[in-house]
């Protein structure tokens, strides 16, 4: 039996909980239990680099969804996995997400091959997926209706390269390609381009994922002499192509890469040998996208030191469309949740976002930038250029 | 096209060589296939980094630190587990060394981040006419070389060397001649992992690095000694070369993406015809 006095003291506590609930209303407090959200990201394995980047995106977006109150008056957590950057993995653990640890609702892995796996899950379950950093335009088109992309398709990822290429009077192409489905694409969809374009293709060529030894393809590139050279990349082959263009004294005019080069770690392995490189990026922080600018803040004040790209960007930005969407349909039932994202049509830090009826990005833009001095300078397109490209790119014995 | 390209398979190749003949040694003294050889190599690749990032050193330098650290290990882990399982069926000691590679793998995810990390410390080429030759690997392959002619020296010319061949050809025979197997054994195990540790310091100032890369590295090192024939150790000098020349000349005639299978398919076909590889097995 509790003595009067320890209940005076238990009064005592309400007490001070009411009071501190009046004195300090903006600190949210949370009744139910969490919603939890769940994902898979590469935090290990080739692709780590950028799924850590995503990763952030993501915390940061939880970060500031419970400041302001959480989600239908719920705080919102993640449970998340590490898929080892593995597509077998991560469909293993978006099972386990929805039919063990039963999330209320999903975010997207890292990359294009991990969420075509993974899209064959969620789609089972009714669960929607908004799929920040999948930009294969074959996942959507599929049929599926629980799945919604974020940023530009792959196609487009070297339309500035080769349309800088183009108005420079540049004649010839190569590409080469991490043999994956979303650099597969870019290749597809550069080719296309340069043809329109007026640009001859005149190598390309795949290279396994998790390849380190570029000498032989980039002897065949080389004996190709390209005027312009395209690498559909992510981040580690990004790193070991450039480094070995220079120790096979590769030298086209123009060099680009698709994802990777617009880390600021290219920069910090590569130094000096990174000047010139040409990257194609969704999102760079200086972009007058809305709330970019407070975006950026935080997040280097969240992770002071940290690298920060267009993966968390985008995660932070898919995210936030996640929340929006519960909050407007007012539920977690998945079916709602997928009407309401299928009818949004806003700008997020990240950009535009509107999609098509089979969650196909059509809103988003593409920018290209060029390493200068060790700084990113956007240099296509026109409209959002920070600075003019530096061409063309100078003989490896000449810098 | 063609001769830089036999050049590039010549300069992965010896680096390849090196490596396998660590785990040459180790098949051959105690029958194990030591699946955290590449592992060790990660090791060694990160000594030269941390090498060079904190001392700002020559990286070529690490080489005194790598080895004598990775001959540590080695003898550590032949001590305290691999010398449990050399005598029982090679399963288990496949299982063990499979273990220890995931153990350290992850130790080096939780010490030193999966983070890509690099020695930039001579990017670049000498432009010989047409050719061009990779300073770093120009530089690594003399250290490959080098170190893999003293290995291959020790391992012929001295007493312990000989005691090791001896080991190799019979345990129980070279056990009654008065040789001190199990010392052989760690001795053996210890001088492959110093093998592997400077395979991986001059990988380090090749290739970027990060915690996974050595699993590529065992299996290289596998397919070379299976080529050269296993536990014959001139065998995994010329296997070594082989493969560098095979992967770099199938990626040129063929694909890149083919250019691994073509490895493997050459692997089948050796079998096929000399089962005991290239030269032939054990060492008679």
């Amino acid at each position: 039996m509790k003595t009067a006095k320890q209940l005076g003291t238990a009064n005592q506590w309400i007490l001070l909980l009411c009071l501190s609930l009046v004195l300090f209303p903006w600190q949210p407090v949370f009744a139910q239990a969490p919603i939890k959200i769940g994902a898979s990201l590469s935090l290990t394995g080739s692709y780590a680099a950028l799924g850590q980047n995503q990763h952030r995106g993501y915390q940061l977006c939880t970060k500031h969804a419970n400041e302001k109150g959480g989600v239908l008056g719920r705080k919102v957590e993640f449970v998340l996995y590490d898929d080892q950057s593995l597509p077998a993995t991560g469909v293993r653990l978006y099972e386990r997400l929805i039919t063990q640890d039963k999330v209320d609702a999903i975010m997207g892995p890292y990359s294009s091959a991990i969420t075509e796996a993974v899209a064959n899950v969620n789609e089972r379950y009714k669960m929607p997926m908004v799929a920040p950093m999948a930009s294969t335009t074959a996942i959507f088109r599929k049929g599926r209706k629980f799945i919604f992309m974020v940023q530009s398709a792959a196609e487009v990822y070297l339309e500035g390269l080769i349309d800088m290429a183009a108005k420079r009077g540049l004649k010839s192409v190569a590409i080469i390609n991490e043999d994956t489905l979303f650099p597969k694409a870019t290749v597809q969809g550069t080719i296309d381009l340069a043809k329109k374009k007026g640009l001859q293709v005149v190598f390309v060529e795949g290279y396994p994922k998790g390849n380190t030894d570029f000498s032989a393809i980039l002897t065949k590139v080389r004996a190709a002499s390209p005027d312009v050279f395209g690498a559909a990349t992510y981040f580690d082959d990004a790193v070991a192509i450039t480094r070995q263009m220079k120790e096979l004294n590769v030298n086209p005019k123009m060099y680009g890469v698709t994802v990777g080069g617009d880390l600021p770690k290219f920069y910090e392995l590569l130094g000096k040998n990174a000047e010139f490189v040409y990257g194609a990026t969704q999102w760079e922080p200086e972009l007058p996208y809305p709330g970019a600018k407070e975006f950026t803040e935080s997040y280097k004040k969240e992770f002071s030191g940290a690298d920060l790209s267009y993966h968390s960007a985008g995660g932070y930005a898919g995210c936030q469309i996640l929340v929006e969407a519960i909050k407007r349909a007012r539920s977690l039932d998945g079916e709602k949740i997928r009407a309401e994202i299928a009818k949004l049509d806003t700008t997020t830090v990240y950009g535009g976002f509107k999609v098509d009826e089979g969650g196909f990005q059509i809103s988003h833009k593409m920018v290209m930038f060029q390493w200068q001095n060790g700084k990113k300078v956007i240099v296509w397109p026109d409209e959002l250029a920070g600075g003019k490209a530096r061409f063309p790119t100078p003989q490896w014995s000449q810098r | 096209m063609v001769g830089q390209v036999v050049i590039s398979g010549l300069l992965a190749g010896a680096l390849y060589s090196l490596v396998a003949l660590g785990l040459a040694l180790i098949f051959g003294v105690m029958r194990v296939i030591n699946i955290a050889h590449g592992t060790i190599l990660m090791l060694g690749a990160y000594t030269t980094f941390w090498w060079f990032h904190l001392l700002g050193v020559n990286p070529y330098l690490s080489l005194l630190a790598s080895m004598p650290l990775m001959f540590l290990l080695g003898l550590l882990l032949q001590r305290t587990l691999v010398t449990r399982v050399v005598d029982a069926p090679e399963l288990s000691s496949l299982l063990l060394t499979f273990g220890i590679s995931i153990a350290l793998v992850n130790i080096a995810q939780l010490a030193f981040t999966s983070d890509l990390r690099s020695v930039e410390f001579l990017t670049g080429a000498f432009l010989v006419g047409p050719i061009a030759l990779s300073k770093s690997r120009l530089i690594s392959f003399a250290f490959a070389v080098t170190i893999t002619l003293l290995a291959f020296w020790f391992i012929q010319k001295t007493k312990l060397g000989k005691a090791i061949r001896a080991t190799s050809q019979n345990s129980e025979v070279a056990m009654i001649c008065g040789i001190n197997v199990p010392r052989i054994r760690l001795y053996a195990f210890g001088i492959a992992s110093a093998l592997a540790g400077a395979g991986g310091s001059l990988v380090a100032v090749m290739f970027a690095i990060q915690p996974e890369m050595g699993q590529v590295y065992t299996f290289k090192s596998f397919l070379v000694i299976v080529l050269g024939g296993a536990g014959n150790y001139p065998g995994a000098l010329l296997g070594g070369m082989l493969l560098g020349l095979v992967e770099q000349l199938s990626s040129l005639f063929l694909t890149t993406q083919l250019s691994e299978a073509v490895a493997y398919v050459l692997l089948v076909l050796v079998l096929l015809v000399r089962p005991s590889g290239l030269l032939g097995g054990r060492e008679r």
